[in-house]
């Protein structure tokens, strides 16, 4: 059967995409972040997963105005780099796991959770940037990958509680999948940021730090945070955050923590990652 | 498996939404308004639709129903005018990357710091959020 093993959070911020397409890596801006990953690069090279669930929100590319899905499950062969405006990311194409995708939907739909299906779409830097952060710059991505993008854009974005409960489901989805399939939950997007308006740059490193701890010590409390204390606390777009309580919910009820980094700034972001294993 | 969640009061959540100093949070009201100038914005990632939009900004944009404000706020690459006028920064990013600007860049334009000064305060840690979360409260 196929089995959850760990679930990995990260920002997902785009300069990030391009320092590493630009090999700037290790100026010294830069390693301060990439830095906190080599960990982690080491780690995916003993984990080996063959699947990893990436969740991640779209920045306007693959979904515009007039459709704005909660939560899309991509259930294509493979995925093209978006051209975000200044070209498309010289990156692998990503490759789905189109099975394993509508097993996962179609289950969650049985769950009760009216998921949206996608098979064809372009993935902007939301879900490459964090390839990008865990793998550098293969000839070819070494896992396959189901897209489950979620709109944090528009307003009102799936509460904290919901997406810890499709985390749930998702878990139950990949648990009856017959085939033995080692399978990663990632979380992307935040930590604190603001990209809009004179409030714009906000950080908020003690909220960020106790988001961390509680992963572990305390997810049911993460689960029932609202949205407006998001946006008082952690700035605008900090809202990404409740993408990494799907990673969280699908973990189970305890988790070890084995990796984590925090960092300001990139660009206009907090860089939180972090590492998490489900225990018994 | 749910666990409980009391169900929030629409008025109740969209109120609050506007209680954040220095933030537009992009409701259903932002989005109706501001729906063709995002359409607008998400044509520039394709190549061609950024040269014609380069040879001639106005002859582009008068192809969108948008109303003369907002493209004045686009022409001025005035973020907050258009963000006020229904703009969302994800669709107005592609406008900062078909100019060749980064999100450090555009976004810093909309606070009133010098680059130097804006790229200065988010090196020293970021903008607190002491101060600025609430408008009714003052806190």
């Amino acid at each position: 059967m196929a089995r959850i093993t760990a679930g990995v959070a990260t920002s997902h911020v785009p300069a990030l995409g391009a320092t590493i397409d630009h090999g700037k890596t290790h100026e010294p801006y830069w390693e301060k972040i990439f830095s906190g990953y080599e960990w982690t690069r080491e780690w995916e090279k003993g984990e080996k997963p063959d699947v990893v669930v990436l969740v991640y929100n779209d920045h306007a590319s693959a979904f515009d105005m007039n459709i704005i899905p909660t939560f899309a499950i991509g259930c294509a062969e493979r995925y093209k780099s978006a051209d975000e405006g200044w070209g498309p990311r010289p990156v692998p194409d990503v490759i789905g796991h189109a099975d394993l995708a509508w097993h996962i939907a179609q289950s969650c739909i049985l769950d009760e959770f009216d998921m949206t299906i996608i098979n064809q779409m372009d993935v902007d830097h939301g879900l490459t940037v964090p390839l990008s952060m865990m793998f550098g710059q293969p000839e070819a991505w070494p896992v396959k990958v189901v897209p489950l993008a979620v709109n944090v854009v528009t307003y009102p974005p799936p509460t904290g509680n919901r997406c810890y409960a499709l985390g749930e489901a998702i878990a139950r989805a990949v648990a009856s999948y017959p085939e033995d399939l080692n399978v990663q939950i990632w979380g992307t997007g935040g930590m604190s940021h603001q990209l809009q308006g004179p409030r714009a740059g906000l950080i908020n490193k003690a909220w960020d730090t106790r988001f961390l701890d509680d992963l572990t010590a305390d997810p049911q409390r993460l689960r029932h945070i609202p949205h407006i204390e998001y946006l008082r606390e952690t700035g605008s777009e900090g809202i990404e955050m409740v993408m990494w309580l799907i990673m969280r919910g699908a973990l189970g009820a305890n988790v070890k923590e084995l990796h984590r980094h925090y960092h300001v700034p990139a660009s206009n972001t907090a860089i939180g990652h972090i590492v998490l294993e489900p225990t018994a | 498996m749910t666990a409980e969640n009391p169900k929030q009061d629409i008025h109740e959540y969209l109120a609050e939404l506007e209680d954040i100093p220095g933030t537009r949070v992009f409701t259903a009201q932002r989005a109706r308004k501001g729906y063709h100038m995002n359409q607008f914005c998400q044509s520039l990632m394709k190549e061609e639709n950024r040269q014609e939009f380069r040879k001639d900004e106005r002859a582009y944009m008068d192809k969108w129903d948008m109303t003369e404000a907002q493209k004045q706020a686009l022409l001025d690459r005035d973020y907050n005018r258009a963000i006020d006028e229904g703009g969302n920064v994800y669709f107005l990013s592609k406008l900062f990357f078909t100019d060749g600007k980064s999100f450090l860049q555009a976004v810093g334009t909309m606070t009133g710091m010098s680059p130097e000064d804006y790229q200065a305060m988010m090196v020293g840690g970021g903008r607190s959020p002491d101060g600025v979360r609430s408008i009714r409260e003052g806190k």
